[in-house]
């Protein structure tokens, strides 16, 4: 075994050490765990003049630690709105969603913005990197930001992960889609979020490099067992999840718990 | 982050730095200006030699200013006075033509035995009523020699002499032509008293309030001490007036960069929130790089000043602009001040940002 991957089994192991401590209902035996993401009946209703538009008309989805899961629907069917709820970035209209054991809906935006900080790594369709820095600076920020301390080892791991180590001094306009894409999913696990909500990763990138980024978010789920949602179009790389979400019309249509 | 951010923008960087420069410039060349002249005016005053200035009731310290003659009269009773070894009448005229400068009008014999007499360079001493005396460094700055006709308070007047800088004025003419000129007969603007020794000094001022009770009385010891803007009605106003047009610039221009780059970065903040970025921790980007720009300014503003201090002494080499570490501090709190305020509502605005929304703006 390799240093990389020990640290990959170390991060694992002490992963679900974390999720043991943090919930005393987990059951060894039976090896049931309690969902790290669940929505309850959520609803987001958007309001544009004097029309409410609802996004989501109640949403009912669990997502156990470790998994990997897809979510796929037409365009318009509330994914993106489902990933901005699950992840804290909106809030939820009506109904629960249960973060780690930490219900949003209740929370306020302070506090939810320091869960987000915490648990939550988000990667976007367009990479979403800061023009300004280089790749180095890009991943860090997310580190700076939970104002822990920079820490150089994980951040070595990730890098070497991510095969990023050799274009860290480069800024996102002087590196192709694929790596700004591998850049950013570098910044979203950087601090050990105990999800990551991907948004079309893939949909700026041509075959090889969507490819490449989904083996490395497989690797990821697999190695070190990092819980991922990701939204796609694209049924192939649907596949690539544990279990795929269909949406329709703001609903769950197919998918929603674990069988 | 914060440099990064500020050199991305390499033009707009360079005019708000430009902007909060200019801004420091305008208040430590209008205060320096100001100053400069006070301090110089009171030096010369000083350099008269004089224990005791007399000047008309409410006369202010600032003679240029004071227009009021008294009878010249008063001399014969304040030479009577106790301890008095000498008064020297002085008539005293603005001239606003090729620069500003003040004119005395002088009785050589007694403004001598006040001041000790001039340091000759050149020439000699005012005979003529026509005849005029230049110090040194009217006479280098307006490259004015020995001889010539120069024209004064739209007078010709002949230069008889040139001397050393540092005795009231720069200009002295005799008092009987200068009377005539401002059609002030019989009168002067302010009067020296040199006491026969200079431990006498107040009590010849005693002895002269109880002669002149509502007169103007003041030592001339530590004078520059008391030229301070305070002490001249109207410049405290225009100081802070010409401080707050600079405030102004500063603001405005911090507001419309800041406000600019919050736009542009509407996507940047949606990011950072998505990283967890909290309301305080956007609001300190926005005011890092507000103080940076700011501080830059303020670098390229001392620079600046010493460089318009330095093209203005070689126009105008009377001119004496005073910067002192002081008012750099000022000039720098006030920049810094005025930047922080002109970017607080971009910060409020980034702070407040949709997280969702920043992310879909294109």
């Amino acid at each position: 075994m390799n240093p990389l991957q020990m640290d990959a089994s170390h991060a694992v192991e002490s992963r679900l050490e974390s999720n043991h401590t943090n919930h005393s209902r987990l059951s060894h035996g039976g090896q049931r765990l309690e969902p790290i993401l669940k929505t309850e009946n959520v609803w987001k209703i958007y309001r544009t003049g004097k029309v409410d538009v609802p996004a989501l008309r109640g949403v009912d989805v669990e997502i156990m630690p470790g998994e990997f899961v897809s979510i796929m629907g037409p365009s318009g069917c509330g994914k993106s709105t489902m990933l901005h709820v699950m992840g804290g970035l909106a809030q939820a209209t009506r109904g629960k969603v249960l973060l780690d054991g930490n219900d949003l809906t209740t929370m306020t935006d302070a506090a939810r913005t320091v869960l987000r900080r915490h648990k939550v790594g988000f990667v976007f369709q367009r990479f979403n990197l800061l023009p300004t820095l280089d790749a180095y600076h890009n991943i860090a920020l997310a580190q700076h930001i939970r104002a822990d301390g920079f820490d150089p080892h994980r951040f070595e791991v990730v890098a070497n992960l991510l095969g990023i180590s050799g274009r860290l001094k480069h800024k996102p306009s002087e590196m192709s889609g694929g790596e700004q894409q591998r850049v950013a999913i570098a910044r979203a696990i950087v601090s050990e979020p105990k999800i990551v909500l991907a948004d079309e990763p893939t949909g700026n990138l041509d075959t090889k490099s969507s490819e490449a980024v989904l083996n490395l978010l497989a690797s990821l789920n697999k190695d070190l067992g990092q819980t991922i949602v990701m939204i796609t179009h694209n049924p192939e790389a649907a596949a690539y999840g544990h279990r795929v979400l269909h949406m329709r019309d703001g609903l769950v249509v197919d998918g929603a718990t674990v069988h | 982050m914060i440099s990064q951010n500020v050199l991305h923008r390499p033009l707009r960087t360079f005019i708000t730095v430009l902007a909060v420069a200019v801004e420091v410039t305008l208040v430590i060349i209008v205060v320096g200006l100001t100053s400069g002249l006070m301090f110089e005016s009171a030096k010369r005053t000083e350099g008269v030699g004089a224990d005791i200035m007399v000047q008309p009731p409410s006369a202010s310290i600032y003679m240029q200013f004071s227009g009021a003659p008294m009878p010249i009269a008063i001399a014969g009773k304040l030479s009577q006075l106790q301890y008095v070894q000498a008064v020297a009448p002085v008539l005293i005229q603005f001239n606003s033509v090729n620069g500003l400068e003040i004119v005395y009008g002088i009785d050589p014999e007694t403004f001598r035995a006040v001041s000790g007499g001039f340091v000759f360079h050149d020439g000699h001493d005012l005979q003529n009523p026509n005849d005029i005396l230049v110090d040194d460094v009217y006479a280098k700055s307006k490259k004015v020699k020995l001889g010539q006709t120069l024209h004064v308070l739209e007078h010709d007047f002949h230069v008889a002499g040139v001397v050393e800088h540092g005795k009231g004025a720069r200009l002295f003419v005799l008092m009987p032509t200068l009377q005539e000129m401002s059609g002030a007969h019989d009168k002067a603007s302010v009067f020296y008293i040199k006491n026969d020794r200079s431990d006498r000094t107040a009590a010849v001022v005693d002895e002269v309030r109880e002669l002149l009770p509502r007169y103007e009385i003041r030592p001339l010891k530590d004078f520059i001490s008391l030229m301070t803007s305070s002490t001249l009605p109207g410049l405290n106003a225009f100081i802070n007036v010409m401080i707050g047009i600079a405030v102004a610039i500063g603001f405005l221009v911090i507001f419309l960069s800041m406000y600019t780059t919050i736009i542009e970065r509407t996507r940047e903040i949606g990011v950072l929130k998505s990283l967890g970025a909290s309301k305080g921790y956007i609001v300190r980007i926005v005011m890092s790089e507000t103080v940076l720009l700011c501080l830059a300014g303020v670098a390229g503003g001392i620079g600046l000043t010493y460089l318009m201090r330095a093209i203005f002494v070689r126009i105008f080499p009377t001119l004496t602009i005073l910067i002192t570490p002081g008012w750099i501090g000022r000039a720098l709190v006030i920049a810094v001040g005025g930047g922080l305020l002109g970017a607080s509502y971009p910060a409020w605005l980034a702070s407040r940002k949709d997280p969702v929304e920043a992310l879909s703006y294109e």
